[in-house]
Order: structure tokens, then sequence, then C-alpha cells
């Protein structure tokens, strides 16, 4: 393992301000955010927390109850668990709440069964985690110096990644209805009305607001729309803003799927900070059937360094108990980032 | 007198021109109007196609679209040649 002195020479961390912790569940993703956000905030970084698993355990790994709002955990640190529901609610409220400007009152009680369809349906909770995500990366630098993701097991969160992409083209393709629509209107206006008749428009369509106003608004919808999902790709994008770290631990699965994943960030060109190797089993002497195990691991460790040539990798000891509380998520924070 | 029939002949001049104008912009607007309004139905697909059964994964952002939407929806779904709203319960007719 000599040869891998880079492996424990803890994460080169930059002035990054967003980080997202990754990788296969039940891998440690939680425990080594808790670690590296407590490890910061130590040295004194302002870093919000935040976890984006459906099934959360921050409040777990800290003992508490963390829910959908900033809560202090600690010195410097911030915690908050994501409840896309809740973000759900609060967007069909703001739907609502436009609607009752625009729509006759006898037609509220109908549109509101629909919008609780909405409620129910399969991508609803997706997009609302991942505006949540976005508004938490694009304003979570204004009031902390570091951001921190827990986030799902990796293909959930990959899927977040590529959103914003898939999303911001679905918004173009609107708008360019939008556009040859209006191109339509500007000529039928430089045409005119026929003689005696009117506006050719007004019976096509009802005249209960004018085309051009509507118009104008489902432009503004759209254009808010794009310009939140193009904030958070640049945010994801952009080099020395966002990182990603990756954590698998030394067995057949996780390594698999840190390739996948590793293949996907690049593919998206996210930038990956590191990888971290965690619960390795330490140096000391373990007995035979252990050794037997630690043979086993070389091989795995052997692995992850043809696989990963050029990814930083790191190393963290299996401990000889669960991680929990501060002490032993200090002591795992001084392995990510060691003094000096 | 030449004061006025310089007058009349300008009038006749000028309906003239429009009937000319309309002769050739007739047809013209018929069609104009025609492929905007089937843009606009496109639009009104895309947004509500949850609406009618068809998964759509976009529905979250549809949704804050259709308040804008709504009032041209029985129009909408009348010239689709769905007589009675295509949805159930949603008495807009």
């Amino acid at each position: 393992m000599t040869d891998s002195a880079a492996a424990d020479a803890g994460l080169t961390l930059g002035g990054q301000r967003i980080l997202f912790v990754g990788g296969k569940g039940g891998v440690g993703k939680t425990t080594t955010a808790g670690a590296l956000a407590l490890r910061l905030a130590d040295r004194g970084d302002r870093c919000l927390l935040v976890s984006t698993d459906p099934a959360h355990s921050l409040g777990d790994l800290f003992d508490r109850h963390v829910g959908d709002s900033e809560l202090q955990l600690a010195p410097n640190l911030w915690g908050l668990e994501i409840d896309p529901e809740a973000q759900v609610e609060r967007h069909l409220d703001t739907v609502k709440a436009t609607m009752r400007d625009l729509v006759k009152p006898d037609l509220y009680p109908e549109i509101e069964r629909q919008m609780s369809l909405t409620r129910l349906s399969p991508g609803a909770v997706e997009a609302a985690m991942l505006e949540r995500m976005a508004e938490l990366m694009s304003e979570g630098p204004e009031r902390y110096d570091r951001v921190i993701f827990d986030t799902a097991p990796t293909g959930h969160t990959l899927r977040l990644l590529s959103l914003p992409e898939i999303m911001a083209a679905w918004t173009d393709g609107l708008l360019r209805h939008r556009d040859r629509s209006d191109s339509w209107n500007r000529v039928l206006k430089k045409i005119g009305p026929r003689p005696g008749v009117g506006d050719d428009i007004s019976y096509i369509e009802p005249p209960t607001e004018p085309e051009d106003e509507r118009s104008t608004k489902i432009r503004q919808v759209l254009l808010e729309r794009r310009r939140k999902f193009y904030q958070a790709r640049r945010v994801l994008l952009e080099k020395g803003t966002s990182a990603f770290i990756l954590v698998l631990i030394p067995e057949k699965l996780p390594i698999l799927e840190s390739r996948k994943a590793v293949d996907a960030l690049n593919e998206f060109e996210v930038p990956i900070l590191g990888l971290v190797i965690n619960r390795v089993l330490p140096s000391e002497p373990l007995g035979a059937f252990l050794e037997q195990r630690r043979e086993q691991e070389a091989e795995y460790l052997a692995q992850i360094e043809r696989l990963f040539p050029r990814l930083h990798r790191l190393q963290v000891p299996l401990l000889p108990r669960d991680v929990e509380g501060f002490e032993s998520l200090r002591t795992i924070g001084e392995f990510l980032l060691p003094d000096g | 007198m030449l004061h006025e029939l310089l007058s009349y002949l300008r009038d006749r001049a000028r309906t003239i021109g429009s009937l000319v104008r309309e002769f050739y912009i007739a047809p013209h607007r018929g069609v104009v109007a025609r492929a905007k309004r089937d843009e606009d139905d496109l639009f009104m697909l895309l947004i509500f196609s949850e609406m009618m059964g068809v998964p759509n994964p976009a529905s979250y952002y549809t949704l804050e679209l259709q308040p804008v939407l709504y009032d041209r929806f029985h129009e909408w779904h009348t010239r689709m040649g769905m007589e009675k709203s295509p949805l159930d319960g949603f008495r807009c007719c």
C-alpha cells in the first residue's frame, strides 16, 4: 500500500462552496458528509449540511430531530433534511394563488382536484427535490461558506444531476412553440382585420384575455423556470464552485456502482474531488479469519486503484464501534481532512 | 366642382385599393390564423397532456402554466373533437 501514499493524504479541498457526497446505499455517505461538515465547521467555515435522501438519517447521526428548516447542530454547523412532499405543497400553493387571479371562481374546486392529482404524479417529488436543491445551491452560498449535500444513492443523484439539462431542453422546446405562435400572431396583425369584421383572431380566441397578455405571461413563467434550470446547471458544472465526493467500501458491488457513477459524472463534466474508501480493515493483526478477509480486501483495493487511476483516493479505516456522536465523527473527519 | 370630383375619385381609388388588397390577402389571413391556432392547440396538448391520461414527467412544471390557459380549455377540447370535457369531474361545460 506504500505506492498509494497519496491515498492517505486526505482530500485536497479548495474553495468549493458546494460539495456533494454520494455513493451506494449503506457505504457511509451520511457519516462521511457529517464528519466532513463537522471538520470544516471546527475549522471555522460556516457549513450547511443538507440531506436529500428520502430516507433521512441526518437526525439519527446527530441524535436529534432535524426537519425541513435549517437547524444548528454545532458551532458553525447547521443541518437540514429536505422534505420533497412539503416542497410539492408549497409549489401547489403558489400555483393556486396564480389561479385565483386568472380563473373564474366557479372553476376553483375542479382545478384544485386536478392539482391534487399532480401531488401524486411520479415526477413531482423528484422535481420538487431538484427545485429545493437548486434553491439551496444558488442561495446557500450567500449565508454559508460551504453547503454539503448528503445525497441519495447514486442512481437517484445522477438522475437529479441530469434533470436540469433535460428540463432546460423542455422549456426551450415550449418556448420555441411560443415563438412560432407569436410570429404567426405578428403576421396576422400586419395583415390586419377583415374589413368590417374586426380582428380575425377574435372568433378563434375567446376575448376573455388579450392574446398578447396571455402570451407574455406564458413566456414569463417559462423563462423564470428556465432561468432556475440553467442556474442549477451552472453551479453544478462550474469548476472551483462545486465538487463531488464518492464514498465506497472495498467490496464488489460498491466498486462497480462507483465506476458507473464516475463515468456518468465525467459525462456531465461534474468535477470529482476524490474517492473515499470507507471501512478499510485496520493495519494491526486481526486473527486468522479477518486476515483472510484482508487478503480479499487487498484485491479489491488493487481493483479500485486500477479502475480509478486518476482519482484521488483516500482510505478511512473501520472503527471498533459505530460512528455516532461528535467524538467519532471528529475521528473520521481527521482522516478526511488531516491537519496541516 | 373640380374639387368635389377629385375627392370623389380619391375615395373610389381608396375603396378599389382596399378591395384589391383584400382580394390578395383574404386567403392568407385564414391560413395564418389557422397556423397560429394549430400551434396553440399543440401547446395546450403539451401542457394538459397529464389530464388526458398521458404521463408527463414535467407535470410539476406544466402545472404552473395551466392557470394562464384554463379559460381556453373548453373551446380547445370541443375543437379537438371532444364534446364534453375529457376530464372526469372537470365540469367546464
